[in-house]
């Protein structure tokens, strides 16, 4: 299956063939969708070598005399220009999109340095910034459609893999209103009924265990659960989210991040922000830096996102509401 | 302008106005603002060289030095005067370090090594717009310097000209003691730029590498004082931040330019 990558920047590409102010820059990375960019607009694509600081602040400039500038690296790699993205693009308010291949454990067996696990709780704190974290393939034109036309400060975080399950999804509304709503039911998925226990948000990746976990939790241990992909993380849109919690106040947060200051918590915020009272348990990583072989499921599985894991910690976190 | 005394007399104005306004709130970095004055006035006043204040744009690196503008962009008309005497003041729109909000100035300032990335990146959207970086010596030590000046020698970037204050202090004291940075000319010249030097305090020589835009890559390295024109302070490390408060020191700076 076409990674996410290449489907961004497939449809890129073909937008920049119109639009010359739109300027790819590579710190290296190569992708089969940049080849044909290469040869053909080689004007609009800058090798920056490996040097994260420079290409983002060279975006920087690109952005402030009116180009579109799009960095492109591995995700692990923006906490190296974490100072360039906040200083030279969010203060100095230059509008660059950063697309970061690889998220979570995506490039295990790589090890830690290669599997950004706290990029969220960075990022999230640069101001007016959005972070995007696409479920599915038919997703990326509608977000490339918006940094094109709508100039932010943006971090796309693209999933080396995802399952079909997920990636196949289609939810009632188009792309683009999943895009502009930031976050979407999978209601195929939730075997929803009328009176949901549980809500788990969750996004990427994980949105397959948050599903296989909700079958579970549904015929074995009968507790009703619904699925929110949450696309934009940053800014979330927490008011979809309270208005479909419907009669229940249980929230599950599923992220493939250490927790500090992650998903988990944004979600806490937002809640606590709207004076919603939820009960809300977050699941991630056991820890930052996981030093094992293995693929990204058998680390998962073996740092505290396994699963049937997940079952027992919803499972017991209902239980204990109930008491 | 053209003549060298009037030149040196916009000078001193320049320098009598930093140290007013600098003493006045005891805020900022008098002695790298010193350094390059006489940089400025060149650039800005002498009309022999190529710079031209209303199309070209000044990128600070060493942004703590960047107040020295101040009372040339007043001069020229960017702001009123009295925004000097607002230095650093809840009603004023002058900052520690210059940055976008304030006329006539560019970008943001306070953190080293990004400037001149982000010079390279207006100078690559346009090659005929012309810009000046201005990198202090110590901000060589920044990595990502490097890695922008690789890119911009190769993709040949001559509309980007890049000026090193070269005080020869950091804040711990002489470079050359703490951390070695010579040869810096071999070091510019490996990279692939044209390599010239100039007295930054003296406009003939200051006339000389800045008569023409570069045809090719080039970095200007200034040899200078830092706190120049302050007798007592020039050249030593430690008026980084300290700023003379006492008022007869600050009546001997003013004096000393005389």
């Amino acid at each position: 299956m076409k990674t996410q990558r290449d489907e961004f920047i497939e449809k890129l590409f073909l937008a920049a063939k119109s639009d010359s102010d739109i300027i790819f820059i590579s710190v290296d990375m190569g992708a089969p969708a940049l080849d044909q960019w290469r040869e053909q607009l080689p004007n609009q694509f800058i090798v920056a070598g490996i040097s994260e600081q420079n290409a983002i602040n060279l975006a920087a400039g690109l952005s402030r005399a009116g180009k579109k500038p799009y960095v492109y690296m591995m995700a692990c790699w923006v906490a190296r220009c974490f100072e360039q993205i906040r200083y030279s693009c969010a203060m100095a308010q230059n509008p660059i999109t950063i697309l970061g291949a690889g998220v979570g454990l995506g490039y295990a067996p790589a090890g830690p340095a290669h599997e950004p696990t706290e990029d969220l709780a960075y990022m999230r704190a640069i101001e007016n910034i959005e972070i995007h974290s696409p479920s599915s393939l038919g997703l990326i034109q509608s977000l490339v459609n918006l940094t094109i036309s709508v100039p932010k400060i943006r971090y796309i975080r693209l999933e080396r893999t995802v399952s079909d399950q997920v990636s196949n999804y289609k939810s009632n509304c188009t792309f683009s209103e999943v895009v502009n709503t930031g976050s979407q039911i999978f209601k195929e998925f939730s075997l929803l009924k009328e009176k949901t226990k549980v809500s788990i948000l969750s996004s990427g990746y994980l949105l397959q265990r948050a599903y296989d976990a909700s079958i579970i939790l549904q015929k074995e241990f009968k507790i009703d659960v619904q699925i929110i992909d949450v696309i934009r993380i940053k800014p979330l849109n927490i008011e979809f989210i309270i208005n479909n919690m419907r009669d229940s106040n249980i929230v599950v947060t599923i992220e493939e991040q250490a927790l500090s200051a992650a998903f988990g918590a944004a979600i806490v915020e937002g809640l606590s922000d709207r004076i919603f009272q939820a009960k809300v348990l977050r699941l991630g990583l056991k820890t930052a830096y996981v030093f094992e072989n293995g693929t990204r499921d058998q680390l998962l599985d073996n740092n505290g996102l396994a699963v049937l894991k997940i079952v027992h910690k919803v499972n017991e976190f209902v239980r204990a509401q109930e008491r | 302008m053209k003549s060298g005394v009037s030149l040196i007399e916009k000078a001193k104005y320049v320098r009598k106005e930093i140290i007013r306004f600098k003493t006045n709130t005891g805020s900022g970095h008098l002695a790298s603002s010193l350094s390059v004055v006489d940089l400025l006035v060149s650039l800005y006043y002498d009309e022999e060289t190529f710079f031209n204040h209303k199309t070209d744009k000044i990128i600070f690196g060493k942004a703590h030095g960047g107040p020295a503008v101040y009372p040339i962009l007043a001069d020229l008309g960017y702001f009123s005067l009295s925004e000097l005497d607002n230095y650093c003041k809840p009603e004023g729109i002058l900052r520690l370090h210059p940055d976008q909000t304030i006329p006539g100035c560019e970008f943001v300032g306070g953190s080293l090594g990004n400037a001149i990335g982000y010079a390279a990146g207006l100078a690559w959207a346009d090659r005929k717009k012309i810009l000046v970086n201005v990198l202090g010596d110590a901000e060589l030590y920044e990595g990502a310097v490097w890695e922008s000046l690789l890119f911009i020698s190769h993709n040949k970037l001559s509309n980007l000209l890049i000026v090193v204050d070269r005080n020869g202090l950091g804040i711990l004291g002489e470079t050359e003691k703490l951390l070695k940075l010579d040869p810096l000319k071999e070091k510019f010249s490996s990279f692939g730029f044209e390599v010239l030097s100039a007295n930054g305090h003296d406009f003939n020589s200051l006339r000389q590498v800045f008569l023409n835009v570069p045809t090719k890559p080039t970095v200007v390295i200034l040899n200078t004082i830092k706190s120049k024109g302050v007798s007592f302070m020039e050249g030593k490390a430690e008026y980084h931040t300290i700023i003379p408060k006492d008022k007869d020191l600050i009546k001997k700076m003013l004096e000393d330019l005389n």
